[in-house]
């Protein structure tokens, strides 16, 4: 799921252009000018050749005849309809639900305000299908919930299924976003309308929602294009709603039909990318937060009955279904089969943690924690090129390094598996060994830390452009005058004053990687095994005991290590003053 | 000095993708014999644990490490298809056969006649020993009783009850492009309708109106059948003995009347392994009752191939069940065709 725009969710993506003298662009030494070209090497491998390959497959004579059986046949086109309708209805719940909870963290006063946050973050820590596992379980045909305490037959499967399900797994990043953008609002504009005799409604109408549109825009684009994107819960929860990625999937696992899988993908990039462009650059430029510094006053909290009493209940509905939905997933784990024979059992976890589970779970957490560093550091130095270094191309460069969120996860993976499942040799000289597939050096494992570096590192970028944009050039100037490299200024001024950013990037990497799977099922191998695929395998064959094992498993890995790098980031030095 | 450290890392790891710019080398790495050795990968389309025995049992006996990954029969050709140059798995084991058929036309198996393959019938064998049966599997309807006294429909005993109206939504079975098992049923219609292949796909196309969703692997529609998410679930009859087995008390078995395809399962090499001899002793052994016979230990109660192998009542009596006649070389021809066939016309067809 995408965090990626959490930290930077209250600044503008893009800096703002700077007065000539210290943007540094011009006198460039040659360290970073090596470091310029290895970044944009690196990128170019990680990204723009995938992307190249998945090109050149869909628009070669199989992929065209796919693509042109996209736009002829009836059934198809009743697919991508049903792509765009699930993408908006994701976009706009999501976003909805994010608000709510947004609002009432940031206007309401209440007892266990604390405790919703943290449950509002519960799906970012958590594997996919967790949420969609827990909800056939609770409200499927023969639900817990539905079936067995109201007696309803109700048919979860199909569109309501899957919105419910998405909108639940990916909110969180509408919350995130709006809440930041909430805080950051200067209190004043709120005053002035009141003391001007606007009562709060009207304060809400007319001031607050006017300066969210940009943020309701770009959460629910991010929503959309999440959604779109995602794969395997329409396998498991899409009953005969079909959508364009499942298609995509099993025409290439089922069939090895490359082309068709990729000429899918490309139907899926386009609204992709464009979705990506419109909200960099425009909800984020008209975005009227940004222009503000920290608030001045204080925020007046809500205390109207008539307002807090409808959002809290509906936040607190929302807040009891994610934890029925987590609780599920704890008791099921323990559970023979949840539902049908509910005896308390340890044979999942005995399952889950002999052979290929522990298997599985040891390589992820490894190459996770291998792609953590690199993304983290990676971002870093991409923003402070962006930031302090380049001045013409800097745009490009910055997109460039974005692309790894704004390309769906399925269509990396798909051409990941085109660009890598072969030695890249031109002539006879390799140029690159097979980095995926079986066959590959480590097992495939470099693909799989490559996909994770890339979908991990815009979020560096964005925290650490942030941080570098509140921090004085001058410094580094000074720096430099006194004889220090590019890169040695990096090392000794920059990369201290960033490390918050660079905390918060290394924890949404980690999180993120751990949790992916939408590029990683096309490049997982039988030497590299992946938890999120793993379960995947179990959720398919209706084995959701151990599903749930895993899944409770995978969320206690990614809390223990984001509690660990919390500790070891932080004790290392007093908190620095960026923040 | 974390930080040069993380920056040492990032460096590195550029480094490891510039270095490995040098000139491709033809020649192939010659595989060892005589001693058994090294790693085996099996790609396995049986269930979890069969496969899970299977390999931990092969690795006791002959200190060949023996890893699997569990596959659906579809994926298994595409991801030996994909991975043709440098083979991930060393042998397939477990799945219909019409699977391996289509592999072997498509040159990604090995021929090995093992010498225990003469316990084997013939009519469990391919004439060019592609691949080997090592278990026999009918095709039946796994219902939930509960489930289907809810909605007043009896338990189906033909094909053409699973038209009927009232179980619009409640019948599942996986996609043919990914699950044999799904593949076994498609071919069944065929053979039913005598080779006509449009009537086969209006009968699925019948049934299309009343499944839930297609799941990818083959075993899935007894799951969902077992916890009452639909009535009834499209599997080998063995799969559904052993949800039962497992807990999920209300399904019930049944075999369509017209006569239901079967499944024989197989085990072959792949090609361009590079540890043939371990592959070979692993099909010599799979062959054998002593590794059969783990089957039923595990709940998975397959007719086994070799006569030796042990009989339980939970099996299924071939002689008495009324089979079609199942070509498979025929099925494995067709499969590519009708399974792109079957995703075009039916799958992301909406449903009436």
């Amino acid at each position: 799921m995408s965090l990626d725009t959490l930290p930077a969710a209250a600044l503008p993506a893009a800096p703002p252009p700077r007065r000539g003298s210290r943007q540094g662009g011009a006198r460039m030494d040659t360290v970073t000018k090596l470091v310029i070209t290895a970044v944009v090497l690196i990128l170019a491998i990680l990204i723009g050749y995938p992307l190249v390959r998945i090109l050149t497959q869909a628009f070669g004579a199989e992929g065209l005849e796919t693509l042109r059986n996209i736009a002829t046949s009836s059934a198809n086109r009743a697919v991508l309809l049903n792509t765009v309708v699930l993408g908006v209805l994701v976009g706009a719940v999501g976003t909805a639900i994010g608000f709510a909870f947004a609002y009432a963290q940031a206007r309401l006063d209440f007892r266990g305000r604390k405790l919703l946050h943290l449950i509002a973050l519960l799906p970012i820590v958590s594997p996919p299908f967790a949420v969609a596992t827990a909800v056939i379980t609770l409200f499927g045909r023969s639900g817990l919930v539905t079936n067995k305490m109201l007696g309803l037959d109700y048919n979860i499967y199909g569109l309501t299924g899957l919105t419910l399900v998405l909108s639940l797994s990916f909110f969180p990043v509408a919350y995130m976003n709006l809440l930041g953008m909430l805080r950051s609002l200067d209190p004043a504009t709120d005053e002035a309308a009141s003391s001007l005799g606007a009562n709060r409604w009207k304060i809400f109408r007319s001031v607050t929602i006017p300066m969210l549109i940009p943020g309701f825009a770009s959460c629910f684009l991010l929503l959309f294009v999440e959604a779109i994107a995602d794969l395997a819960n329409p396998l498991v929860i899409g009953g005969d709603f079909t959508v364009l990625s499942s298609r995509a999937y099993i025409a290439i696992t089922g069939e090895y039909d490359v082309a068709s899988g990729a000429a899918y993908s490309l139907v899926l990039l386009l609204p992709g990318l464009l979705v990506f462009l419109v909200q960099r650059y425009w909800a984020e430029r008209r975005s009227v937060v940004s222009v503000t510094g920290k608030p001045s006053g204080n925020i007046t909290l809500l205390r109207s009955p008539l307002a807090r009493i409808p959002l809290l209940t509906v936040v607190l509905a929302i807040a009891a279904l994610i934890v029925a939905i987590y609780v599920t997933v704890f008791v099921g784990a323990f559970t023979a089969i949840l539902g049908v024979n509910n005896t308390f059992t340890l044979a999942n976890y005995r399952y889950v943690l002999s052979g290929i589970g522990s298997d599985a779970m040891f390589t992820t957490t490894i190459l996770a924690l291998i792609a953590t560093p690199v993304a983290g550091v990676l971002g870093m130095v991409l923003a402070w090129l962006v930031v302090r270094k380049v001045r013409r191309g800097r745009g490009a460069l910055d997109f460039l390094g974005m692309l790894g969120l704004a390309v769906p996860g399925t269509v990396l993976g798909i051409g990941y598996a085109l660009a890598f499942n072969k030695p890249f040799i031109i002539g006879n000289i390799q140029l690159l060994p097979a980095l995926a597939g079986g066959g590959a050096i480590f097992g495939g494992a470099l693909a799989i830390v490559m996909v994770y570096v890339i979908r991990s590192m815009p979020s560096g970028q964005r925290s650490g452009i942030a941080a570098l944009q509140q921090i004085d050039p001058a410094i580094d100037e000074a720096s430099t005058s006194l004889g220090a490299s590019g890169l040695r200024t990096f090392r000794s001024i920059t990369l201290p004053l960033i490390r918050p950013a660079l905390l918060s990037g290394l924890t949404y990497a980690f999180a993120r990687a751990m949790t992916t799977l939408s590029p990683i099922i096309f490049i997982t191998t039988p030497q590299t095994k992946i938890m999120t695929s793993q379960i995947l395998s179990e959720v398919d064959s209706g084995r959701f005991g151990n599903a749930f094992a895993y899944c409770t498993i995978l969320i206690a890995i990614v809390l223990g290590v984001i509690g660990l790098m919390n500790l070891l980031i932080r004790d290392r030095r007093a908190p620095a003053r960026v923040n | 000095m974390k930080r040069t450290a993380a920056l040492t890392a990032a460096l590195l790891g550029s480094a490891t993708l510039g270095l490995s710019g040098c000139v491709v080398d033809d020649t192939q790495q010659a595989s060892a014999d005589g001693e058994l050795g090294g790693t085996l990968t099996v790609a396995c389309g049986a269930m979890e644990d069969w496969c899970q025995a299977m390999t931990t049992a092969f690795t006791k006996k002959t200190g060949v490490q023996t890893d699997f990954v569990r596959l659906s029969s579809g994926e298994t050709v595409a991801r030996l298809e994909a991975a043709k140059d440098s083979p991930e798995f060393d042998v397939w084991h477990g799945g219909p056969a019409d699977g391996y058929g289509t592999a072997a036309a498509a040159g990604l198996l090995e021929q090995y006649e093992s010498p225990n393959a003469a316990q084997i019938p013939e009519k469990y064998r391919d004439e060019d020993d592609y691949w080997t049966g090592v278990y026999v599997g009918a095709l039946g309807f796994c219902s939930n009783q509960a489930k289907l006294d809810a909605l007043g429909v009896d338990v189906p005993t033909a094909w053409s009850d699973l038209l009927v109206p009232e179980l619009k939504g409640q019948v599942s079975t996986a996609h043919p492009s990914t699950s044999g098992t799904a593949f076994t049923t498609l071919w069944t219609q065929v053979t039913l309708a005598g080779g006509d292949e449009d009537a086969a796909f209006d009968y699925m196309r019948g049934l299309h109106n009343n499944v839930l969703q297609y799941s990818k692997s083959g075993t899935a529609p007894g799951q969902a059948a077992g916890r009452g998410e639909v009535a009834v679930g499209l599997v080998f009859t063995h799969d559904c003995v052993k949800y039962k087995e497992a807990g999920m008390n209300d399904l019930e078995v049944s075999l369509p009347e017209e006569g239901t395809g079967y499944e024989v399962g197989g085990v072959g090499i792949v090609k361009g392994t590079d540890n043939l001899a371990a592959a070979k002793a692993y099909i010599d052994w799979s062959l054998t009752p002593e590794a059969q016979d783990i089957g039923p230990t595990v709940g998975s109660y397959q007719v086994l191939t070799n006569p030796e192998s042990v009989q339980d009542d939970r099996m299924i009596d071939l002689e008495t069940t009324n089979l079609v006649d199942y070509d498979f070389e025929a099925a494995a021809a067709a499969k590519k065709e009708l399974t792109t066939r079957f995703d075009e016309e039916i799958a992301a067809q909406p449903r009436e």
